[in-house]
Parts: structure tokens; sequence; C-alpha cells
């Protein structure tokens, strides 16, 4: 360790290019979004005046926006409800000790790697009625199946769910997977000599090992939900209507098709805001946790 | 053991070696069956796209969309846009932050904590939030669809993660090597270079295979910091219609998503082990 205040002068030397376009990228920006949210500044009809807090009384009023938030809820819950469950079964399969585990643990990375754009165009031909992967297999056990997903408002967003899922799922199973690994197979002997079967080992002895484990991975990848724009953006606009628009997504529009920069800089603030909540609040009963 | 629980024991370890391969089965279909797809669909003929049910072995293979990719929309160009941006990218990249994560990780000072906090810290802020003002700035200092801008923009969202990572590994090697190097006349950068420096290849490989993937994935920043370089993520979206009325280019679009499959395919199942370590080190989104 160097403490020497003489020698200070070669840290900030060394940590000056990473500060300065780390900063140059965030902190200008943040502060003039908090700005521009006080203002009504619209580019297509060349307004830009002080308009007080009225951004953001707007955006209780705008239909759009609510479904939004309507669909982003929906779709961090069932999300992160799925990223739990199947997550957990995942990254269990994924440390059974057998031939095929290192040809699984390659392959289950290759979602993690792929650009969530690709999947989403590819997930929008998927889920075509005609012509897609999803009716070609299930047509082969149901004769005749039809079902237009992106059309309808439920199975759209279940079209959705189900591709952000098949990108992250494996990631969020390799995270559990490092706690897994840290468990050791006395205890798993010990339980085996006393009785137990595996179904209990599951219960009494994994699940409680990784829990903690497992609910703070679920802060970051419920913050990656609340901000997720490429999988929507390249898959279903949005559509049909709103219904599969996420927060980040509808803010986009604004400040970049609609260019409604005020606007968008207020729903931007909020989105911050929640989060910021969010990971507040976590800690917090994470702390608790602890105890 | 009497025979009798032998073969009991027998038929437990059968079963659960066939339900092993159930799941794997299971997993590997999942994963592999749409990229499977995806590859099939590059390689038939556009027309014969429009065919249910699905032929899984198509019966004219043909390279007839990478050519017209390559021919009509500018393939190589956009290979070679996402070429310079994740090179440059990576090796300036990773010198800054090696630079960073050791001024971090060696000198303590209340500042220069602070300072790694927010570094950390910027981790949360959603690119969304910076998205408009940011891109009004690029536009001002004219670096907006350059490739300064575009490798400056790049590099910024690579840092919190590389510096967090390398400067949790420097901290873990012994400051003891560093003061018997300057007993023996070392000096700061002859310490920094000759000791620290072969010490960090590990984890410094491991930083650049995932900022790699990372930077290949990144959607927003070229979406709306540049216009005219393109590059593989953006292009994918971009593709023209050719004659079908679905609103989905597959033919081409199969084509491009194969062209950037394979990398990533084969990078990971080179670096599958690296990359492992380096997801479970810092547990940080593609």
């Amino acid at each position: 360790m160097i403490n020497k205040k003489s020698l200070q002068w070669i840290a900030w030397v060394l940590i000056l290019p990473v500060l300065l376009i780390r900063g140059f990228t965030t902190i200008y920006p943040i502060l003039k979004t908090v700005i521009n949210s006080f203002y009504d500044i619209r580019i297509l009809s060349g307004v830009h005046e002080f308009a007080g807090v009225s951004n953001y009384l707007n955006i209780f009023k705008d239909q759009k926006v609510i479904t939004t938030l309507e669909f982003t809820g929906v779709f961090v819950v069932v999300s992160m409800f799925f990223h739990i469950i199947l997550g957990v079964g995942l990254a269990l399969i994924l440390n059974m000790k057998f031939k095929g585990r290192r040809f699984l643990r390659t392959i289950v990375l290759i979602p993690w790697a792929m650009p969530a754009v690709v999947i989403g165009m590819a997930g929008k031909w998927a889920f075509n009625n005609d012509y897609g992967l999803i009716n070609d297999l299930v047509r082969r056990f149901v004769p005749g199946f039809e079902l237009h997903w992106l059309i309808n408002t439920g199975t759209a967003r279940a079209a959705v769910i189900a591709l952000d899922l098949w990108k992250d799922l494996p990631f969020f199973a390799i995270l559990i997977l490092s706690g897994l690994q840290f468990i050791s197979s006395d205890i798993y002997e010990a339980a085996k000599v006393d009785g137990a079967n595996a179904v209990k080992s599951f219960f009494y002895i994994t699940l409680p090992l990784i829990m903690r484990n497992v609910l703070t991975l679920c802060i970051p990848f419920t913050l990656w939900r609340l901000t997720g724009f490429d999988l929507v953006y390249s898959m279903t606009s949005g559509g049909p209507g709103e219904d599969t628009s996420l927060i980040a997504y509808r803010i986009t529009m604004e400040a970049f098709t609609n260019l409604n920069v005020g606007y968008a800089a207020a729903l931007a603030v909020l989105l911050f805001l929640v989060m910021a909540v969010f990971s507040w609040f976590n800690m917090r009963f994470m702390n608790r946790f602890e105890d | 053991m009497t025979k009798n629980s032998d073969t009991k024991y027998k038929i437990y370890r059968g079963f659960t070696v066939v339900i092993r391969w159930v799941m794997f089965a299971v997993v590997a279909f999942f994963i592999l069956f749409p990229v499977y797809w995806i590859f099939i669909s590059s390689i038939t003929p556009p027309g014969e796209l429009f065919k249910t049910p699905i032929d899984y072995l198509p019966d004219h293979p043909t390279l007839e969309s990478y050519s017209f990719l390559i021919q009509n929309v500018g393939l190589l160009a956009k290979i070679g846009s996402t070429v310079i941006i994740i090179g440059v990218t990576l090796v300036v990249g990773t010198i800054i932050c090696v630079m960073g994560a050791y001024g971090f990780a060696r000198f303590r000072s209340k500042a220069v904590s602070a300072a790694f906090g927010f570094i950390v810290a910027t981790m949360l802020i959603p690119e969304v939030v910076t998205a408009r003002p940011l891109y009004e700035f690029m536009q001002k200092v004219k670096l907006f669809d350059t490739y300064p801008g575009l490798i400056i923009l790049y590099i910024s969202s690579v840092i919190p993660f590389t510096v967090l990572i390398l400067r949790n590994f420097v901290a873990e090697i012994p400051v003891s090597l560093e003061e018997a190097a300057s007993i023996d006349g070392a000096n700061f950068v002859q310490r920094l270079f000759l000791v620290v420096l072969p010490l960090m290849k590990p984890a410094i490989a491991t930083v650049c295979i995932i900022n790699f993937i990372n930077c290949l994935n990144n959607f927003f920043t070229p979406l709306y910091y540049s216009n005219g370089i393109q590059v593989l993520s953006v292009a994918i979206v971009q593709l023209p219609l050719r004659d079908n009325m679905y609103g989905v280019p597959w033919d081409l679009v199969s084509a491009m998503g194969w062209i950037i499959l394979l990398p990533i395919i084969i990078f990971v199942a080179v670096f599958e082990k690296q990359i492992m370590d380096g997801i479970m080190a810092g547990g940080v989104k593609a």
C-alpha cells in the first residue's frame, strides 16, 4: 500500500483516464436530463420553455405510459419469478457430475453471448403464425394449430417474456452455480447417512445455503429488466399498440422519435428514482437478512 | 450387502443416469434447436422459407443470402467497422482500465476511494437516462457518427466492470512482491510492467473476452450515436425487405444472425473456462 502524500499524484495520473471518460458520459448528461425534465421541449414544434412540474403531472394522464408501466411491472414480476424457479433448476442441472457437464456449460453461454437484437429479430419470425418455428413445432403435436402470437396482447407479452428468459436464464443460472459449487459434498454425505433423500437435502441444505445468493442476484436482474430495450425494439416495437412497450423503450421513443425531449427527461428521472429507491430498499432488506 | 439391495442400488443408479441425460437433452434442445433453425434458414433459398411445415434439412442449400448481403448490403464494410470499434475499444480500454485498477488498488486516500465509488456507482445509470443530452452533446463537439466518438462511448460502457474486476485482482497480489522489487532498485514503472502486469495476464484475458462479447452485444450506442457507421448489431434490424410481405426479411436476418453467431459460438467453445470465471467473478451483464 502506498500512503505517502508525495506519491498521490501518481494515483491521479493512473485513474484520470477512466474517471474522465466515465464522468464525461454520465455527470453532464444526468444533470442535463434533470434540468430538461422541468422544461417543455418539443423540437418538432420548436417549443422550449420552462414548464415547472407539468411534465411529471402529464405522466399520469398519458394512457401510453400507463400501459407501458403496467407491462413493465408484469414483465419484471413474471420474468423474475421464472428466473428464480427455472434458474435454480438449471443451476442444479449444470452442477450435476456427469459426462455431459462441460458441453452443457459451454452451450448455456450461447444465449448469454448472443446480442438481444438477434434474438429479437429471430423471435419476431419464430412466433409468426404461418412460417415460425414455434407454431411449426406445436403443429407436429397439434395438427392445424393456429395462433397469431404477436398480434394478441396476452400472447405477445408471453412471447416477449419467453425470449427474455431464453436469453438471460442461463446467465442467472451460472451465477447461482458459482454459489452451489462452494457447498461441500460432505454435508450431503452426512445428510444421506441420516436418511435424507434428494428432495429433502435440496430443501433443507441447498436452498437455505443459496437463498442469500439468489436474493442478491435478483437486485441487478430486476434493474436490468426495468431498463430492457433491445428485445422489445427488435421484436415487437412495443406492439400491439403499446402492450409490450417497456419504460426504457417508451422513453427512447419520446426522446428520439417524437422528439418530446422534456417529457422524455421527466420519464427518465422517474425511472432513475424508481431504480434508486428499489436498490436502497433492497440493501436495507439484505442487511436485515444478514443479521 | 445382500443381493437384493445390490440390484435395487443398480436400478437406482441407472434411473439417475437416465434422468440426467433426459435433462441434458431438454436443455440442449431448448438452446441449440433455435440456433440450428437460424442456420438452416440462412442456407435455404428465400422462396422455400415460405413453406409449412418447416423443412429442417433443406433440399437445396445455397449461400445466396450471404452473397446478397456482401454485394447489396455492404456486409464487409459493416464487419470492418465492427472490428475497428471493438478492437480499439479493447486495446485502449484495457490499457486505461489496468492503469486505473492499479491506482485504485495500491493508492489509498479518501479522494481515491470516492473516485472508485463513483466509477462503480455509475453502473446503476441506465443509458436511456443519459441518452438524449449525450446525443446532443456529441453532435455539438462533432463526435457524433465518428469512430472516436463511438469508441469513447464503447470504452465508457466497459469501464465499470473492467475496473472493478481488475482492481479486486490487483488488491490480491501481495504488495511484498513489489516491495522486494523496489529494494532491488526497480522504479515505479518497472514494478508495474515487470512485476504486476505479468501476474495480471489471466485476469486481463478474462475481462477482454467478456468485454468483446459485451461490445458485440452493444446496440443502443451504435443505434443512436451514429448514422453512417453501421455495426453488425444495428445492421440486422435495418435489413431491406426483399419480395416478402411479412415484415421480416428472414432470409437476410438469418444469414446476418448467423454471421454474428458464428464467432460467438467459436469464442464460447474456446474460452468456456475464462468466461465462466469472469462471469462468476463479476456477475456483470452482457
